[in-house]
This record gives structure tokens, C-alpha cells and sequence, in this order.
């Protein structure tokens, strides 16, 4: 049996059976009666991370770099067809996703005061809709999950969200749908293109990968593509969305969009627009390392700015994403894996950032820092984990983040010196934001009105330490999660590298 | 004629028939449930009968009537919106006992018949007798209202006198085009040599305009909110699904899927980018449910005429499933509002009425929201992929400008769907007043079926659309073969 549609239903599956357990006993006040949601969702992760094992760790008999393929007919009048591809970079992406639901559902809190069982439901639905970004590879399907994940995420943020969640939500939706359409007009283009050349309906992204076409045409194409995926990633005109819905999201949901749904976006750069269009791509280049080093300045410079912690923290993001957005155009194989270090750092630091975050709100009822103070007192274990990756977010050495914006920052220089002083310039602005938070919140003469809180339990301090320990294993020793999460290439006997690699 | 070459549709039999039984019946004792269960009965059994025919078809088109796979796939969508519509204003019929309602089965029958005619007809007869048919049971079934009664014999009144209007409209064109072609088949004239070009022109121009007032394009849709407004809401319902399927399966059997004449695509891009634009910027600002619904309406219009001039081998699939889709949401959006209707308290017309419905229906929110993002083109409802066929459409094609106002207005259009939701995700500030409702399973059933049809089409649009596909080949062959 395939593992690849397993991969894609299982989540939603077994949030469909969280959301029935929870209505089993609604009304019992006993916490077991809500667990039993909460139990079906881990057993789910734990299905998941195995089939995920089994795909990792089973060596098929076809060499290649692309590692199960799965296709089965859906809509032939069309061309369209469930395909689904995994290769290293997908790989590596839904184990991130995998570790980041697994954080949730270990540390984030519980969303039980109305339906646990459709916060589950909802929150495992997203996790569908980014599975399968990850895997689809026929354009239409990839447009399918692409929509369809923003559906539950705008339930999770405007049903559980903060005090102004529902415009937030409004904003988020609206955002990433449009320039969604934007994205379904050029895959359109592509497709029609193709079919003009070749008389061939298809949405395969393998075989459209070989369309004819000329430069203008490809350039309009990508950028089509590349609208949609600044918007997600975010890059900086179009991050608007951002700030809004990653302080209103409740928890969780901040974790899985910060830490997975940015994550589609440079997965789609990577996937369609430097794989699909490399010509373009790289006359492109240009403008999108600059694009991507204002958004290192601006987002850093803006998180300066912040007194709530989650805000600040989201316009971290858009810093490092900047980081993303400079690796993927570098124009080298250095900067495609700096970027994807980067990707995977940011993932899990923001993500734990995010959790704690979220911990210090749960305790204080504020996420404005100049109401919380002096935590190190009160609770050193969540104030050392919080020191931690705030470290790390600011590009610690030893760190996953500094192996990733080291890399791009390499290979940006090779293509712009001015661009990469530039972006190195961000590095200073993350160490004050990111110094100024725990300075601020940590470490700060405590205030007086502290009220005795509860420090993170020794079990969620084992969740965070496995967190750390990732880490600091992909600042230490990077190599082989570099070369596993290299994209694989379009055609195995081709083998093109990403546009103009490294000599 | 003669009665060897008279071709009529079965379905059209079959309901003429119903409507002289239920015309007896009413005769013989007046009973609203007798009424309803025959109307039910002939629908479904027109249902049972689309497809076949009596009479063979005469060679040298002087048909009245016509049958393909495009009358098919409307009659069905025609008779089976109908059939909701009736479910829809069941209860309420049954539950005014004061005034007894049974002309109003009557008058939907009379609707859809009139529906069925224009769907069927080939020639400009029996397309003029069915708009009148259609568009005058609709005033007797606007002014139905039995809210405040004022409202409702407004917006019939309106009705009346545009429709009026467009009708004159509508039959001058239709004087002027047999005027140049001296024949009544339906299909845009052509000049003959010692006729002026321009008689041609304007006699299609103005049979345009008609069809336009009645589809409520933009120039032309002043007065669908109000009417739509003022009606009850199932027929608010009829008005928006199936009087403009039916108007709409004519303007494509009149002008045929193939290349329009240029001045005809001129008017066209003109009307679809001030329709989807006026469309979606009026419903921008409704407070009320069924006014947004019908400004939504106009804009969805617009999308389809994007289809109509795309012509291509993509086009016929597009246009069969946006309406599918289209219906299928639309109808659903109308069934949950009779299902949140009580009969004194809120009857949801309001968009405020909506607030906290997540929390003391969530059934019906839940629906709710599937339809509206059907409605706004998100999966995994149909209208996602129906907006992809269109837009594929406008991509094969080329049409830069079209494709642009796609973009603009679902995202407008997006906005004023989720609000409704957003609305309905809102937690009440007051605790929710426990309204006595009525047990209605036959909505509840009415809503959890156009729920399935809705997601079933949109994860597996093949399946569920492929019997009612007309290839363009098969459609125009057919079509030409009988109109030569």
C-alpha cells in the first residue's frame, strides 16, 4: 500500500474521529471525557510519524532522488490526476510539520473552554491541507490543498483567537486567497500553454515542466506563482496579513502559522518558481534578493519597534524569511540550502518561541511587555527556554538560524556584496530585538504586582529539551540535513541544478 | 403544422398535464397539501421523463421545440430548483391557515413551466409565451409575502412594470428580426442581400438588451435586490436560480458556443466587467441577507457570461458546471435561510439575525458556510472548481481584461461571504433566545442533501458532472441539424 495518500488523509481522518470522541460525553466536566479528543490527536501524530518513518527510512528499488510516487485518476476530462511525489525536500518539510503538531499537543493550551473536539478537528484539517502542498505534484491538486488549508486555519483564528481576531482572520484569508488566484490564473497559463504546443491537457507538473516557452511568457508565469508565495512567505509589501493574524491566532494555531504555513510558501518557491522557470527565476533574481533584504531590514527593524511579544516575534519572521526569500534566488546550491537550513531553524525556534509566548500570556493575561517583567524569578525554566531560542533566533552560532542566514549570507555575497552587507546588517537588529525581549521580559527587576505563577512542568521541559537538541544538532552538524532536504530535480537523467550553481 | 410534424418534449406534456390535474383539484376542493403532493408528484415525474420526446423531429426545422443534452442538463437543473422550492415554502404554506395558499403551487408549476418552454424552444413562439408564462406567475408569486403585505405588492409592482419593459423590448427585437429573415427560428438574424445590415444589428441588439434585463446584467439589474427583497424567500429562491437558468439556457441557445459576432462580443465585455464589478460592489454594503444574495447573483451572472465568450472545447464544461454550481449553492443558501426562519421570531433575512449562529445551530452554520464558500469559489465546495473551469476558459482564450475582473471580484466578493460567516462565528452578547421551531425534517433532509451535492461535486466533479456534460460538437451538430 502507498504510503503518500496515507500521508495526506490520516490527519484528517483522525481529526474527524477527535471532533466524534469529543462529542461522546460533552457535557462531562471530568477532564478525561475532553482527553479523549486530545488521545485520538496524538495517536494520530504517532500513525502519521510512523508511515512518515516508513517512507524514510524504506529504501525503494528505484534509484532517484524522488522516493515514492503515487497517481490515481481524478478528474481525466482535465487532465487532472492525485499525483503525489516525495523527495527530500518535501520529506524533510512534513517531519518539520510533524515536530511542530507534536509541540503543539504537548505544550500548547488546551483550547477546551468551547468544542476541544473541533479546535482538533480544525487543527488536523490544517495539517492536511500542508501535507499536501508538500506532496502534490500535479498543479491543479497542489492548488486544491493550497486553498483548502486556509479554510480551518481561518476557523482556528477567528473562533479561538485573540481580542481582535476576526478581522485579523478576515485579513489572513483574503491575503493568501487572492493572491491564490493569482497563482490559479498562471497555472492556468502553464497549462493552456502546453496544450496549445502540445495538444496535451495535463496538469503534471512533470510534464509541464517541459512546456515550451518564450521568456515573457515565463516571466509572467512565475510571477504569478511568485505573487502567491510572497504573500505566504511573507515578503515585504504584501506581509500586511502577518503581524495581525500571528498575534490573534490562539497558540497553536501561531505555531502551525509561523512555524509549517510560511514554510509553503518558500517550498513553493523553490518547487515552482525556481524549478519550474529557472531562466525566469534568475532574471528575476535581482529583485528578489532585494526584495528579500528589505524584508530582513524592515521586519527586524519593526520587531525593534514591539512592546506586545507575539507581534514582535512575528516580525522576526518576516526577517528571517527575508533570509528565505535572498537563499532561494541566490542563485546557488549554497543559498537553495542555506535556505532550507533556514527554513527548518525557524520553524522550530519560532514555533517554541511562539509556545512560549503563549505560556507567558496564559500566566500574565498581557502579551505587552511592559506589563510582564522579572519572569527569571518567578520561572527560570520557562525563562531559560525562552533565552534559548531567542539566542538562537538572533543567529547563535552552534544554532540552527546561523548555519542557514551564514549560508545565504555566503551565497548572496557571491552574486551582490552590497545586497549581503545589507541583509549582514539584520543580523545586528535581530541580536537587539531579539536581546531586547529577554531583556525586557526575563530579566527586568520583576514587578511588584507579580503574582505567584506555575513554571513549566518537568514533563513540557522534556518536550522543549528534544526541541533544543534539534537545534543544536542542525547548528553543530548540518551536512546530512543538507544534503537530504536537497530538492530533487526535475528529471532524474537531466539532473539541472538550481540556476547557475555554484562552480 | 401539422400533427405529423409536432415534436414535443415529454417533460413538457408531463407538466402541462400536472398543472390541468392540480387545476381540477383546486376546483374541487381547495386543500394546500393536496396541492403541494401533486405539484411534488408531476415534478418528479417530469424529472423521470427528461430526455425523452414525442413526435420525431422534422427535418426542415420548423420545430417549435428541441431536444439535446444542453435542454437535458437545464430542464433537470429547472425541475429539480423547483422541486426545492417547493420543499422550502412547505411548512410555511401549511402553517397560514388563515388564507389558504394553494394557488401558490400553482404559480411555481406555472414558473416552471413557463421555465421549461423557454429551455426547449427553438423558435421565438413558444421563448416569448414561456418568459411571459414565467415572468407573470412570478408577480403573483412575489407579491406572496406574507410579512408586511406592502413590501411584497411593491416589489410585484416592480417586477411587473420591468419586466413589462424588457418584454416590449424583447418582442420588438423579435418583430424587427422577422422583419429581416421573415422566419421565427430562434437564432440571431442574418441580412438578406436587399436587407440593411444594420436592421440585422439592431434587431439582436435589442433581443440582447431583453434577455440582459431579464438575466439582470448590470446596466439592467436594478431591480432584482428589490424584487428579491420584497418577495417571500423561496421565491427570492426562484427568482435567483431558476428564471435565470432558464433566461440563460436561451441567450446560449440563441447565440449558439460558438464565435460571436464582434459588436455582440463587444456589448458582452462591456456587460461582464460592469456586472461582476457593479455586482460585487453592491453586495458590499447589504445589511440584508437576500439582497446581498441577489447582488451575488448579478456578479455570479457575470462569471457565466465569462464562460459564454470564451468559446473553446473547454467552454461547454464550464458553463454546465458553473451552473450546477451555482444552483446547487445558491439553492442551499436560500434552504438554510427557510431553515432558520421562525415563524415569529427572526426570519433571517437580516444579516445581524445571524450573530452567534455557530454556537446555538451549528448545523446549519456549518452549512451555511460550506454554500456561501462554494458561493466565493474556495474548495471543497463545487463553485471551487466551476470558478477554475471559468477561469480556464478565460485563459484559453486569452481575455486579459475578463480574467483581471474574475480576480477582483471574487476577492471582493470573498470579503462579503466571510463576513457573513465572521458574523456568524461572533459570539452573541445576549444568550441565545430559545425560539420555538417548528420540527422541519423535510428542510433539514433538503439542506443535508444540496450539503452532499455540493461537496461530492467538488471532490469528484468528473463523476458527479459527466452524464450532463454537452460536448460543443454534439450540442451544435444536434442544434444544426435541426435548425437548417
Amino acid at each position: 500500500m502507498n504510503p503518500l495518500p496515507v500521508l495526506v488523509l490520516l490527519p484528517v481522518t483522525g481529526g474527524g474521529l477527535a471532533w466524534l470522541a469529543a462529542r461522546i460525553r460533552p457535557h462531562s466536566a471530568r477532564p478525561s471525557a475532553r482527553d479523549a479528543s486530545w488521545w485520538t490527536v496524538l495517536a494520530t501524530l504517532i500513525g502519521e510519524t510512523l508511515v512518515l518513518a516508513m517512507v524514510t527510512f524504506h529504501h525503494t528499488d528505484h534509484a532517484g532522488p524522488w522516493l515514492e510516487h503515487f497517481a490515481a485518476p481524478w478528474i481525466p476530462v482535465m487532465g487532472i490526476a492525485f499525483r503525489l511525489d516525495i523527495d527530500g525536500l518535501s520529506l524533510s518539510m512534513i517531519w518539520l510539520s510533524l515536530v511542530l503538531c507534536f509541540l503543539c499537543a504537548f505544550l500548547a493550551p488546551r483550547q477546551d473552554t468551547t468544542g476541544a473536539g473541533t479546535f482538533h478537528f480544525l487543527f488536523l484539517a490544517t495539517l492536511t491541507g500542508i501535507i499536501g502542498t508538500f506532496l502534490a505534484t500535479d498543479l491543479f491538486l497542489f492548488f486544491f490543498f493550497w486553498e483548502l488549508m486556509l479554510v480551518p486555519m481561518f476557523v482556528l483564528i477567528a473562533t479561538w483567537g485573540h481580542e481582535d481576531r476576526q478581522r485579523a482572520a478576515m485579513k489572513f484569508f483574503m491575503f493568501t486567497q487572492g493572491s491564490g488566484l493569482v497563482m490559479l490564473l498562471s497555472i492556468l497559463g502553464l497549462v493552456m500553454t502546453h496544450y496549445r504546443a502540445t495538444g496535451v491537457l495535463t496538469f503534471d507538473y512533470f510534464t509541464l515542466s517541459r512546456t515550451p516557452l518564450s521568456p515573457a511568457l515565463s516571466m509572467l508565469l512565475m510571477l504569478g506563482f511568485f505573487i502567491a508565495f510572497a504573500v505566504k512567505l511573507p515578503v515585504v509589501p504584501v506581509h500586511v496579513w502577518l503581524p495581525d493574524a500571528h498575534t490573534q491566532a490562539p497558540t497553536a494555531a501561531s505555531v502551525l502559522l509561523a512555524g509549517i504555513m510560511l514554510k509553503t510558501g518558500g517550498y513553493g518557491m523553490i518547487r515552482f518558481d525556481v524549478m519550474l522557470f529557472p531562466d525566469a527565476a534568475s532574471r528575476f533574481a535581482p529583485v528578489a534578493m532585494a526584495l528579500g533584504v528589505v524584508g530582513i531590514l524592515y521586519g527586524a527593524w519593526m520587531s525593534c519597534m514591539q512592546d506586545d511579544v507575539k507581534r514582535l516575534i512575528a516580525y522576526g519572521s518576516i526577517s528571517h524569511m527575508g533570509f528565505v526569500l535572498s537563499g532561494i534566488f541566490g542563485g546557488s546550491a549554497m543559498g537553495m540550502q542555506g535556505a532550507i537550513v533556514q527554513m527548518l531553524a525557524h520553524g522550530l525556534g519560532t514555533g517554541a518561541l511562539f509556545l512560549i509566548a503563549g505560556a507567558i500570556q496564559d500566566r500574565m493575561h498581557t502579551r505587552d511587555m511592559r506589563r510582564i517583567g522579572g519572569l527569571w524569578a518567578v520561572m527560570p525554566r520557562l525563562s531559560g527556554t525562552g533565552l534559548f531560542f531567542a539566542v538562537a533566533s538572533l543567529g547563535m552560532p552552534g544554532l540552527g538560524n546561523f548555519v542557514g542566514e551564514f549560508l545565504v549570507l555566503l551565497a548572496i555575497w557571491h552574486a551582490s556584496p552590497i545586497i549581503a552587507t545589507l541583509a549582514a546588517t539584520g543580523l545586528i537588529l535581530a541580536a537587539i530585538y531579539a536581546l531586547r525581549m529577554v531583556n525586557r521580559i526575563f530579566l527586568a527587576a520583576p514587578r511588584a504586582d507579580l503574582r505567584p505563577v506555575r513554571d513549566f512542568p518537568a514533563r513540557q521541559m522534556a518536550v522543549f529539551a528534544c526541541v533544543m537538541a534539534f537545534m543544536i544538532v542542525l547548528g553543530l552538524y548540518p551536512q546530512p540535513f543538507m544534503t537530504f532536504s536537497t530538492p530533487a530535480p526535475l528529471s532524474v537523467t537531466a539532473m539541472p541544478r538550481p540556476e547557475g550553481s555554484a562552480p | 403544422m401539422t400533427g405529423h410534424d409536432l415534436f414535443l418534449p415529454t417533460p413538457f406534456l408531463v407538466i402541462c398535464a400536472g398543472l390541468m390535474v392540480m387545476l381540477a383539484v383546486t376546483a374541487w376542493r381547495r386543500s394546500v397539501g393536496r396541492s403541494f403532493s401533486c405539484a411534488v408528484g408531476t415534478l418528479l415525474l417530469v424529472l423521470a421523463t427528461v430526455g425523452r420526446h414525442a413526435g420525431t423531429l422534422p427535418e426542415d426545422g420548423g420545430s417549435l421545440f428541441i431536444q439535446d443534452q444542453w435542454t437535458t442538463c437545464t430542464a433537470i437543473l429547472i425541475v429539480f430548483s423547483s422541486l426545492c422550492i417547493l420543499l422550502m415554502s412547505w411548512r410555511d404554506a401549511m402553517h397560514d391557515r388563515d388564507a389558504p395558499v394553494d394557488e401558490y403551487p400553482l404559480l411555481l408549476m406555472l414558473g416552471t413551466l413557463g421555465a421549461l418552454s423557454m429551455v426547449f424552444s427553438v423558435n421565438y413562439m413558444p421563448f416569448f409565451l414561456g418568459l411571459e408564462i414565467l415572468g407573470i406567475s412570478l408577480m403573483g408569486l412575489v407579491a406572496f409575502g406574507h410579512r408586511p403585505a406592502m413590501a411584497g405588492h411593491e416589489a410585484a409592482m416592480k417586477y411587473l412594470i420591468l419586466s413589462g419593459v424588457s418584454s416590449a423590448i424583447l418582442l420588438f427585437g423579435i418583430g424587427l428580426a422577422y422583419g429581416v429573415t421573415g422566419s421565427l427560428r430562434f437564432m440571431p438574424p442574418v441580412a438578406g442581400r436587399d436587407v440593411p445590415t444594420a436592421l440585422s444589428v439592431v434587431a439582436t441588439v435589442m433581443i440582447l438588451v431583453g434577455m440582459f434585463f431579464k438575466l439582470s446584467t448590470v446596466p439592467f439589474h436594478m431591480w432584482l435586490p428589490d424584487v428579491m427583497e420584497g418577495a417571500p424567500v423561496p421565491v427570492a429562491a426562484f427568482v435567483a436560480v431558476v428564471s435565470k437558468i432558464a433566461i440563460f439556457s436561451s441567450l446560449v441557445r440563441y447565440f449558439g458556443t460558438g464565435e460571436q459576432p464582434v459588436f455582440v462580443n463587444d456589448i458582452l465585455y462591456v456587460v461582464i466587467v460592469l456586472t461582476i464589478m457593479g455586482g460585487n460592489l453592491l453586495a458590499l454594503r447589504q445589511v440584508s441577507l437576500t439582497r446581498l444574495m441577489a447582488c451575488s447573483s448579478i456578479a455570479h451572472v457575470g462569471y457565466l457570461l465569462i464562460a459564454f465568450i470564451c468559446p473553446g472545447h473547454l467552454q461547454s464544461r464550464a458553463i454546465t458546471i458553473y451552473l450546477a454550481a451555482y444552483t446547487a449553492s445558491t439553492l442551499g443558501v436560500f434552504a438554510v435561510m427557510t431553515a432558520f426562519a421562525t415563524t415569529a421570531g427572526p426570519d433571517g433575512t437580516v444579516i445581524a439575525q445571524w450573530k452567534g449562529l455557530f454556537f446555538s445551530h451549528p448545523f446549519l452554520a456549518s452549512a451555511m458556510s460550506l454554500m456561501l464558500l462554494s458561493l466565493a469559489g474556495i474548495p471543497p465546495g463545487i463553485g471551487f472548481f466551476a470558478k477554475f473551469e471559468v477561469a480556464a476558459t478565460g485563459v484559453e482564450q486569452q481575455r486579459g481584461v475578463l480574467l483581471c475582473v474574475l480576480v477582483i471580484g471574487s476577492i471582493i466578493g470573498l470579503y462579503y461571504y466571510l463576513n457573513i460567516i465572521r458574523v456568524m462565528m461572533s459570539v452573541p452578547s445576549l444568550p441565545p433566545v430559545r425560539v420555538t421551531r417548528h420540527v422541519r425534517p423535510e428542510l433539514t433532509a433538503l439542506v443535508i442533501v444540496l450539503t452532499i451535492i455540493v461537496v461530492i461535486g467538488g471532490l469528484f466533479p468528473a463523476r458527479a458532472l459527466h452524464p450532463f456534460l454537452p460536448s460543443p460538437a454534439v450540442a451544435s451538430g444536434m442544434r444544426d441539424g435541426t435548425v437548417h
